[in-house]
């Protein structure tokens, strides 16, 4: 009976938690997939840079779902710090490291492109380490503040 | 250590926003930048020097962002990869709303063109490989680069040059016409105004007469002529069948000088 009532709490626990994580990560979707279809540039660039689109989008779909999940616990900020960590690399990935070459055929003749966004992507890393240290102090003072609230209780 | 969780958060919030902007502000400038190199439209005219190679683009600039440091560099290589001349164009800055259109001109010096490396190029039609690389600055915060190869046709101007035949005709008690018919092709987008000097020399490298004459032939044009020379009757043994002769073509701007054979 005791089993039964602490599943049934589980249950009554974990599912809100699981519907708004649903939720929360369709709304991220809609929020990220459609307005960057509008002006990411999909005719000008290759095949495997829309795919890599495609990975940003999941990316930040699955970290927006691991967060709600596990709201309220250090792991919302584990995998805030995850997230930034991931993003970094992949816009680093994505970038070339900065430095982009493209080479494209325009009636007849081939152009070679090269871009350098080394400048862009610094922007890009500092941000997301702005938000990495954000997240470190978060998940600091989530613990202080459970340790405080322990000792207390303790006392 | 809230007020400083909430300062990082604003922080990242107005840079992503900023980030965002930029990304979408830069896109849209992009596709609203309208460059053109009109490969079509591309070509040769005459100059004081030589040869000029007309190279028109446009750049359009409806983004909202400057353009700076806008560098064309043009290499024209002969079909060995023997560079003939690199010229350069540099644009300042190209503001927002505002557009270039003007045309690289690559210079080819007739001087240089002359030189006994490319003497080759001026019997025979060739091509050129023109190597094109531009660079700027977008937004003075994105460097750019774009480099493209093409091939243009070059004309000879002295196509399939020819003695076709020397030969003699009594002229006086004296002396005797040597009449040395020879013809080209003018496939060169200039004309051809000068005078040719020819030297006759024998089977045993001795020189035995010269004469000169005029030259006008325009661009595309066949020229078929004679040069007329005078030879002393004592001197005829000389004149071989065979042997070759010097051509001294001068212009005000340059002297060609080559060897043909004839007979």
């Amino acid at each position: 009976m005791v089993e039964e009532g602490n599943t049934r709490a589980i249950i009554k626990k974990i599912v809100p938690r699981v519907f708004k994580a649903a939720l929360w990560g369709f709304i991220t979707y809609l929020l990220v997939y459609y307005p960057l279809t509008l002006i990411y540039p999909f005719e000008l660039l290759p095949f495997a840079y829309n795919q890599l689109f495609n990975v940003f989008v999941t990316i930040v779909v699955f970290f927006a779902v691991a967060t709600k999940l596990f709201s309220g616990t250090i792991l919302e900020y584990a995998f805030s710090i995850a997230k930034t960590l991931v993003i970094i690399t992949y816009f680093f990935y994505v970038l070339n490291g900065g430095v982009i070459s493209l080479t494209v055929p325009v009636s007849g003749t081939t152009v070679n492109l090269v871009l350098d966004l080394r400048t862009f992507l610094s922007m890009l890393i500092f941000v997301n380490l702005l938000a990495l240290a954000k997240s470190i102090l978060q998940a600091t003072d989530f613990l202080a503040r459970k340790v405080e609230a322990s000792q207390l209780s303790v006392r | 250590m809230r007020q400083v969780i909430r300062a990082l958060g604003w922080a990242t919030n107005i840079l992503w926003i900023s980030i965002i902007l930029f990304s979408i502000t830069s896109l849209y400038s992009v596709t609203n930048l309208d460059i053109g190199i009109d490969l079509e439209k591309a070509q040769f005219f005459p100059s004081s020097e030589g040869v000029v190679f007309s190279l028109p683009f446009h750049i359009d600039n409806n983004g909202y962002y400057d353009i700076s440091e806008l560098n064309i560099t043009t290499s024209v290589t002969d079909c060995n990869e023997t560079l003939i001349t690199l010229s350069e164009t540099f644009v300042p800055s190209i503001p927002r709303g505002s557009s270039v259109e003007t045309a690289h001109n690559v210079s080819i010096n007739l001087k240089d063109i002359t030189s006994i490396e490319f003497t080759p190029l001026l019997f025979s039609d060739s091509f050129f490989d023109l190597g094109t690389f531009i660079t700027l600055n977008f937004a003075h915060a994105i460097p750019f680069q774009m480099s493209t190869n093409a091939t243009i046709p070059w004309r000879a101007p002295f196509y399939g040059f020819s003695i076709v035949k020397v030969s003699t005709l009594p002229y006086n008690s004296t002396h005797c016409e040597v009449v040395t018919s020879l013809s080209f092709e003018n496939h060169a987008v200039l004309d051809i105004t000068g005078t040719m000097q020819l030297e006759i020399y024998n089977n045993i490298n001795e020189q035995v007469t010269s004469g000169k004459t005029s030259l006008d032939v325009p661009s595309r044009r066949k020229y078929e002529g004679e040069v007329i020379m005078y030879l002393d009757l004592v001197d005829i043994s000389r004149l071989t069948e065979s042997g070759n002769v010097r051509v001294n073509f001068m212009t005000p701007m340059f002297i060609l000088e080559w060897w043909s054979p004839y007979g």
